[in-house]
Order: C-alpha cells, then sequence, then structure tokens
C-alpha cells in the first residue's frame, strides 16, 4: 500500500435531517493529486468542508496520517497541515495582497518563516507580486484565484484542498490554473481536487473518485475513467 | 415529554392565574403582580410575533407601547379633539374596547409607515438598529408635542372609579389570552406558514410566490398592534402617560428577555417567561431590596449561558405551534 | 430666515461639538472592533465607560492619583476586563447560530453594571473636579475647555493605537480577516476564541480610555451609559460598521450635528435628529459616509 494521506472512512454528513453524504470512503495517497468529481449538489463540497472540519460529519472518520480529524475545530485541523481553498475563494476582499498571504502563514509552524514563504509564493505567481499592495477584491478572478491558492502553499501544507479553482474563469485561465496544479504536484504538494470541469480535473489526476447524490459510484485512475463509456456519457456530454 | 410540556406549562399558568382568589391571598398584591405578569405576556408575545416567528429582531417596541399608551391618553382626556368624551360618558372609556383597538390601530399604522421603508432596506442588525433609532425619534416627537401630548410631563387621566384591580385583572388576562389564541391561529393559516418560509429562508420563499416584503411589514404591524393594545392597557392602571415612563427602554427590553427566556418562536415561550422572570424581579425586590436590579442583570446572563434555548424547548421544530 | 452667526461662533460650535463627538467616537470603534468578529451590538458598552469613570473618580479621590495618568491603570485593567468578560460570559454564547443569547447577556450585563455601580456609589450624578476642570486653552484661536481637548486627543490616541495594531500586527490582521470572513480564518488556522477575546480586550480598554475623558469632562450618573451605547451606534453607522477610523469620524459628525441642532433649532430635538440621520443614513447609504462598500464575501 502507498502511503495513505487522508483516508475518509463510512463518512456520513447531513444538513438537520438532511443526508448530504452516506457512508463515503475514499483516500489520498502522498504526493499524488487526486480528483473528486460529480454532478452539482452530488456532496463535494459538503465532503470537503467536513475533511476541513467546517462541518461535522454524523457517522465515520476522517484520517491525516493516522490521526483522526473528527471533532477537531477549522483551526486544529488547518495547523495539522490541511490547506483548504473554499469554494468562492474565501479571500479577505477588503485586505491586501500581501496581508492575505501573511494571513496564510498565520499558523505559529509558518509563521516565523513568512518572508521566505512570501519570497517562494511571488516566484511561482509573479503577478501577485506586482498587486502586492492592491486589495484583494479588486483583483480579477483569475488572479483572486491564484491569490487564493498562493495563500493555501504559504502554510507549506501536507495537503492541499481545491473546491472548484476554474469556477467563473475564461478557458484559458482555466488551462493556466491547471498548469499550476501540475507545476505545485511537480513540487510534492499532495492535492484533493474537485471540479466540475471533469475531463480536465481527470486528466490531471492520478486517481478519481467519482460522487453522485452522496454516495460513491466509481473510482480508478484518472486516464481509466476518462476512458469509461459511463463516465463519458453522463458527464462529459459525449454521444454514443 | 415535549408533548406534555405545555399542557403542565397552562395548567401551572392557570393555576397561579386563579392565585388572588385562594382564601386569604393578599388580594392588591397578587392582582397587580399578575397584572404586570399578563401585561408583559402580551409585550413579549408581540415581540415573539415579529422576531421569534418572522425573524426581524426590532428594538422599537417600546415605541409602540407608547403610541398605545398616548393614543388612549389622548382620547382619554380629549381636550383637543372634542373636549373630553369622559366628561360626557364616564363610564365608557374605561376599558373602552374602542379606545383600546384604536391605540393598536394607532401603533399598527405607525409600524406599517416605517417598516415598509425599513423592512425593504434593511436586514438583521441593520433592521434592529433602525427600529431602536425610530423609537429614539418617537419619543422626542411626544416631549416636543406641546398641549397634545402635554410635552415632558405627558398626559393625566381622570383618577379612576375602581377601587379594586380585578377589573385589570380580568382584561389583562383576557387580552393575554386572547393574543395568544389570536396568534397560533394566525401561525396554523396560510400567513403563518409564509411568515416562516421567510424567516427561515428569504430566497426560498419569494421563489415560491411569497410577497416577502409584504408579510414582513405585516407581521411588524401586527406586532405593533399587540404592543399598541398593551400601552392602552397600561393607560388605564397609570393614569399617568409620560415620555419617560411609557417610552421606557425596559417596555422593549424586558418583553424581549421574557421572550428569550422563555422559547423564541413558541407559543408559551413569551407567558413562561414574562411569568418567571417578573417574579424573579419582583421576589429580588421584596428579598434583597437594595441589589434587586443586580439580581435582574444576573438572572438573565445565568438563564442565558445556562438555558440558551429557553424554558419552552420547543423551537427546533420550525412551524410547530 | 435666520442670519448666521459670526464665524467665530461657528467654529466655537463646531470645535465643542467635535471635542464631545470624539468620544461617542471613542465608544463606537470599540463597539466596531466586537461587532466585527462577533457581530454582537455590545450594548453594555456604555456602562463599561461609566464603570471606568468611577473607577477613575475613585482612584482620583481615593488615591489622589490624577485622571489623565490613571490611563496608564485604566487601559490596561479594561484590557484584563474585557478578556475574562468574553472568556466568562460570551465564549459559549459565541458558538452559538442564535445571536440572540449574546445580545441579551449584553444587556445583563449592562443592567448589572449599572446597578452594581448605584449600589456601590448611590445613583445621584459624580463628577471629578481637579484644579484645571474649569481652565481653558486657545484652539484655532477659539477658546475652549481643556479637559475637552485632553479627552478628543485621548480618542484620537486610542483610535491611533487600535489601527497601528490592526494594520501592523500580524495578531491585528488576523482580527481584520475574522470580521471579514470568520469561516475562512479558522481556515487560516485562525481560532474564533481568540481573536473575540482580543477584540473584547481591546473594546472593553477603549472604554476605560472614553472612561477617563468623560470622568473629567461631564458630571455622570450610574445610567448615563445606555445613552452612550446609543449614541456610539449611531456614530458607528454613520461612520460604517466594520470601519474603525469611519466609527471616530462617524463620532465626530454626531457631535457636529448635535452642536448645531441645539445652536440652531433647540436642545429638544437633538436626539430626533440624530436619530433620524441614523435612520436616513442606514437606508440610503448602510455601509456608512466614510467607507467603501462594506461586503461579506
Amino acid at each position: 500500500m502507498a502511503n495513505r494521506l487522508l483516508e475518509v472512512t463510512d463518512l456520513e454528513v447531513a444538513y438537520g435531517d438532511v443526508g448530504a453524504l452516506w457512508g463515503v470512503s475514499l483516500h489520498v495517497d502522498a504526493g499524488t493529486i487526486v480528483s473528486l468529481v460529480g454532478a452539482n449538489g452530488a456532496g463535494k463540497t459538503t465532503l470537503l468542508r467536513t475533511v476541513s472540519g467546517l462541518l461535522k460529519p454524523k457517522a465515520g472518520d476522517v484520517r491525516l496520517a493516522g490521526q483522526s480529524l473528527v471533532g477537531k475545530s477549522p483551526q486544529e485541523i488547518a495547523r495539522m497541515g490541511i490547506a483548504h481553498v473554499p469554494e468562492g475563494r474565501g479571500l479577505f476582499r477588503q485586505m491586501t495582497v500581501l496581508e492575505n498571504l501573511e494571513l496564510g502563514a498565520f499558523q505559529p509552524k509558518a509563521r516565523p518563516r513568512t518572508k521566505e514563504l512570501l519570497d517562494k509564493a511571488y516566484a511561482l505567481f509573479p503577478r501577485l507580486k506586482e498587486r502586492t499592495h492592491q486589495k484583494a477584491g479588486s483583483l480579477s478572478g483569475g488572479e483572486q484565484q491564484m491569490l487564493a491558492i498562493a495563500r493555501a502553499t504559504m502554510s507549506e501544507p501536507s495537503l492541499l484542498i481545491l473546491d472548484e479553482p476554474s469556477l467563473g474563469l475564461s478557458p484559458l485561465v482555466v488551462q493556466q490554473m491547471f498548469a499550476l496544479i501540475q507545476t505545485l504536484h511537480g513540487q510534492g504538494v499532495t492535492i484533493l481536487l474537485v471540479e466540475q470541469n471533469i475531463h480536465q480535473a481527470l486528466k490531471v489526476a492520478d486517481y478519481a473518485f467519482v460522487l453522485q447524490t452522496g454516495s460513491l459510484v466509481m473510482q480508478g485512475t484518472g486516464a481509466e475513467l476518462i476512458a469509461d463509456p459511463e463516465i463519458q456519457k453522463a458527464y462529459m456530454g459525449v454521444l454514443e | 415529554m415535549n408533548r406534555a410540556l405545555p399542557w403542565i406549562a397552562i395548567v401551572a399558568v392557570a393555576a397561579l392565574a386563579l392565585l388572588p382568589f385562594a382564601p386569604g391571598a393578599v388580594d392588591a398584591y397578587y392582582f397587580s403582580f399578575l397584572f404586570f405578569v399578563f401585561l408583559y405576556a402580551i409585550m413579549a408575545q408581540s415581540w415573539n410575533l415579529v422576531a421569534g416567528y418572522g425573524g426581524q429582531i426590532s428594538l422599537g417596541s417600546h415605541a409602540f407601547f407608547g403610541l398605545g399608551a398616548y393614543t388612549t391618553a389622548i382620547l382619554w382626556t380629549g381636550n383637543y379633539l372634542w373636549g373630553s368624551l369622559y366628561d360626557t360618558y364616564p363610564n365608557i372609556y374605561y376599558f373602552d374596547p374602542v379606545t383600546m383597538a384604536l391605540g393598536g390601530l394607532v401603533a399598527a399604522v405607525a409600524a406599517a409607515l416605517i417598516g415598509l421603508p425599513l423592512l425593504s432596506k434593511l436586514r438583521g442588525d441593520y433592521f434592529a438598529l433602525g427600529t431602536l433609532g425610530f423609537g429614539e425619534i418617537v419619543k422626542v416627537l411626544f416631549v416636543n408635542g406641546g398641549d397634545f401630548t402635554g410635552s415632558a410631563f405627558g398626559l393625566v387621566a381622570p383618577a379612576s372609579s375602581f377601587d379594586t384591580l380585578r377589573p385589570h385583572y380580568w382584561v389583562a388576562l383576557g387580552l393575554m389570552v386572547a393574543t395568544a389564541l389570536a396568534i397560533r391561529a394566525l401561525m396554523r393559516s396560510r400567513y403563518g406558514l409564509a411568515l416562516i418560509a421567510v424567516r427561515d429562508d428569504e430566497m426560498a420563499a419569494s421563489a415560491n410566490g411569497i410577497d416577502v416584503l409584504k408579510v414582513k411589514v405585516a407581521a411588524f404591524a401586527g406586532s405593533a398592534f399587540i404592543a399598541g393594545v398593551a400601552g392602552s392597557l397600561y393607560t388605564f392602571y397609570i393614569f399617568h402617560v409620560g415620555p419617560d415612563s411609557v417610552f421606557d427602554l425596559d417596555w422593549m427590553l424586558l418583553p424581549l428577555m421574557m421572550t428569550v427566556v422563555g422559547g423564541t418562536g413558541t407559543l408559551l415561550g413569551p407567558i413562561i417567561g414574562a411569568l418567571v422572570m417578573y417574579a424573579v424581579f419582583d421576589l429580588a425586590k421584596i428579598v434583597v431590596p437594595d441589589y434587586h436590579p443586580v439580581i435582574s442583570g444576573l438572572t438573565i446572563i445565568l438563564a442565558m449561558l445556562f438555558l440558551p434555548k429557553g424554558l419552552a424547548r420547543l423551537r427546533a421544530i420550525p412551524g410547530k405551534v | 430666515m435666520f442670519n448666521l452667526p459670526p464665524p467665530d461662533i461657528l467654529l466655537q460650535l463646531s470645535l465643542n461639538g467635535a471635542l464631545g463627538g470624539a468620544m461617542y467616537g471613542v465608544a463606537a470603534v470599540g463597539l466596531s472592533l466586537i461587532f466585527g468578529t462577533m457581530r454582537l451590538i455590545f450594548l453594555a458598552q456604555g456602562a463599561m465607560i461609566i464603570l471606568a469613570a468611577y473607577f477613575v473618580r475613585a482612584l482620583f479621590y481615593g488615591l489622589g492619583i490624577d485622571p489623565f495618568l490613571s490611563l496608564l491603570i485604566v487601559v490596561p485593567v479594561g484590557l484584563g476586563v474585557g478578556w475574562l468578560l468574553y472568556q466568562g460570559l460570551f465564549r459559549k454564547a459565541a458558538a452559538e447560530a442564535d445571536r440572540n443569547v449574546s445580545l441579551l447577556i449584553a444587556v445583563g450585563l449592562m443592567f448589572l453594571v449599572q446597578n452594581l455601580m448605584t449600589v456601590i456609589w448611590g445613583g445621584n450624578t459624580a463628577g471629578v473636579v481637579t484644579s484645571y476642570t474649569a481652565s481653558g486653552i486657545e484652539l484655532l484661536g477659539v477658546r475652549t475647555s481643556f479637559t475637552r481637548s485632553m479627552g478628543f486627543l485621548i480618542a484620537l490616541a486610542g483610535t491611533g493605537l487600535v489601527m497601528l495594531f490592526l494594520r501592523k500586527t500580524i495578531v491585528g490582521k488576523a482580527v481584520r480577516a475574522a470580521s471579514e470572513d470568520m469561516d475562512a480564518a479558522t481556515l487560516m488556522g485562525i481560532s474564533p476564541h481568540r481573536v473575540n477575546a482580543i477584540a473584547f480586550a481591546i473594546g472593553i480598554s477603549l472604554a476605560g480610555a472614553a472612561g477617563v475623558a468623560v470622568a473629567t469632562t461631564f458630571p455622570f450618573n450610574p445610567f448615563a451609559g445606555f445613552i452612550f451605547s446609543l449614541k456610539a451606534l449611531v456614530a458607528l453607522a454613520l461612520g460604517g460598521i466594520g470601519n474603525v477610523t469611519g466609527a471616530l469620524a462617524g463620532g465626530i459628525l454626531l457631535g457636529l450635528i448635535e452642536a448645531y441642532v441645539q445652536f440652531f433649532i433647540s436642545g429638544g430635538w437633538t436626539n430626533a435628529i440624530a436619530y433620524g440621520v441614523f435612520l436616513l443614513v442606514l437606508m440610503f447609504k448602510p455601509e456608512g459616509l466614510f467607507s467603501r462598500p462594506y461586503k461579506k464575501a
């Protein structure tokens, strides 16, 4: 068995009495990109929010490098090494690019090395360096997404969670985004990716899971799933 | 247990309501004590309608209470309208249902007039702050109202023709029960469902064809009507209506507190809350007269720390009355 | 209709209004911080200011400590009291989705503090009279009260320090981040309880500073705090909820409005007009007069 970084077992989540996830199990191996795909409302965002502690599971377990995350607060989970770029990016729009990045390194482990991490982030995202003192809210959609990802890398996370990074971006910027994801992967960052853009998501993924109305319906390597006729029919609009 | 709870509460409230009729009970004290419990329960129901069921936190109840009180006093003394009708028909104007209804109506009209712009523009905390500001403005208007409102001193109604508080007791009890029944009927009607829908998810309610603004303004005006009637009731008890007494913020803060302690968004919560909180305040007044206001503050804090969902813990079931 | 008064009177009015309004402003800055992270309208702020004023008075008459010197005691004590208040009273309620619980604890605290003060110091109006209470200074060619000017400086310095903290330190930035989006802040590893406690500590220490200003300029009584809270809320809305410098500016503006209304119309209408402006601002410029649109992400 490869090195299991994240292990989700029989996870059940509900909003009040309304179930959202019904016994989902999945795993992310260290150093890989794992994509989680599915239609709108399949429960992808719910799963990510449960992993990072924003939602409490009804049953099941989430483990990061063997340690259970259940019952821990989001800030504790962040300190344990998960960086979550939420849907909608979660930027502090009234604050500058620099301040957003500094807050990415807020946790005690990273804070003393803020300067060094900042240089690293700017090297990877030169556009952000030009915008250092601009308000995050004034950036373009693509730049905002870059900033959100850059901010997440500031804590040198063991697991980077990206929720719909391509949402609302132009095709060209989406291409840049996926190139960036692969660059990060090349640097050894482990990534759990949720995407509506299923073709792209499967292309970059080492392994992928398909979620449908709160349950896991399929899994396999990215290449296997791309080739799967069911997937092609259901999600990629390929006609028979 | 949840099914039995309302009945236990009803029986307890009924038993307490009948307390003054127990042999040997001190008539005047119990009657005035219960009069205030009922009065606060009506005010608490008023706040609960707009805030508990409607989800719009209003901090302006005292304005509507005061409007009802002043309307009653102005009609009662009537100097500037038609000469005092009271002189001609001295007994009609005591607990006169028309006067009380007018007190409620004036408050409701004021609420509709101010609620329309406020509720169409403001949400949440901003609405709460807006109603607070409105309350202060109304107060200043009455202080500066000249002879019509009696200015800073206010108006004094003709003295009581009753030598007992029994009529006050019965009227207050009747109004409290009527208010509770009216709200119960309302919340079981289509309008009540719409109100809950707006509270829980405005967007979804609007998507389902509910006129959100209309529903909110109606709840605000309905709540003001109840508060206005309560203000009218108070005028028949106190005779002297002054800006500092009837526009006192306590008329907003205490009912709010009672509702939350009793259970927001429940039918019995406001009544239980009014009874428990007023009893605590009154008891503290007797037992530790020097410190009683301190005890009130402490009670609120403790209640909120340990009973944040209120005594009538039924609020988790939306729409159920 | 009426003639404009001579410019020196206008200047005098403006100066007095601005100096008095700065005190609403500093109270509003505290409210703004607490509202920012906790979404709580801390109605007890005014009562805390009056409590601080009584404390300053006790230090002066009991130990002979100069009121302005007592800032060195009141401000750190305020920090500690604020921290303890959060941990003891608001920590649990802050986690509740129902924000009425926190609001009511604040109301309970207000009752408690008001009445404790009445029990300890009596309900009568009190004040602090020092050798310089009646002295005046020349400002912009207009004579004005020394203590009011000092109060203004305290407000300015307090707001300035808070701004520095929020803009220059990482913890201050965390407080701002939490005010903007608490969920996103927790994903950065920021603990809500920590930023809430910091906001509370600073808010109460500002109440302490305002207490010094109030004690030296106005006569006060245990129940004067609530109207102060209301005025601070108006200042907050004028300046834009969640905007610290705006809160101070809003306070000064409110002071000016009050001074002008009192002079040109009548003292009886000041509150109505102040709240009228408040309602208009809430309805037509809810982000405040001095800020960019306030949007929750």
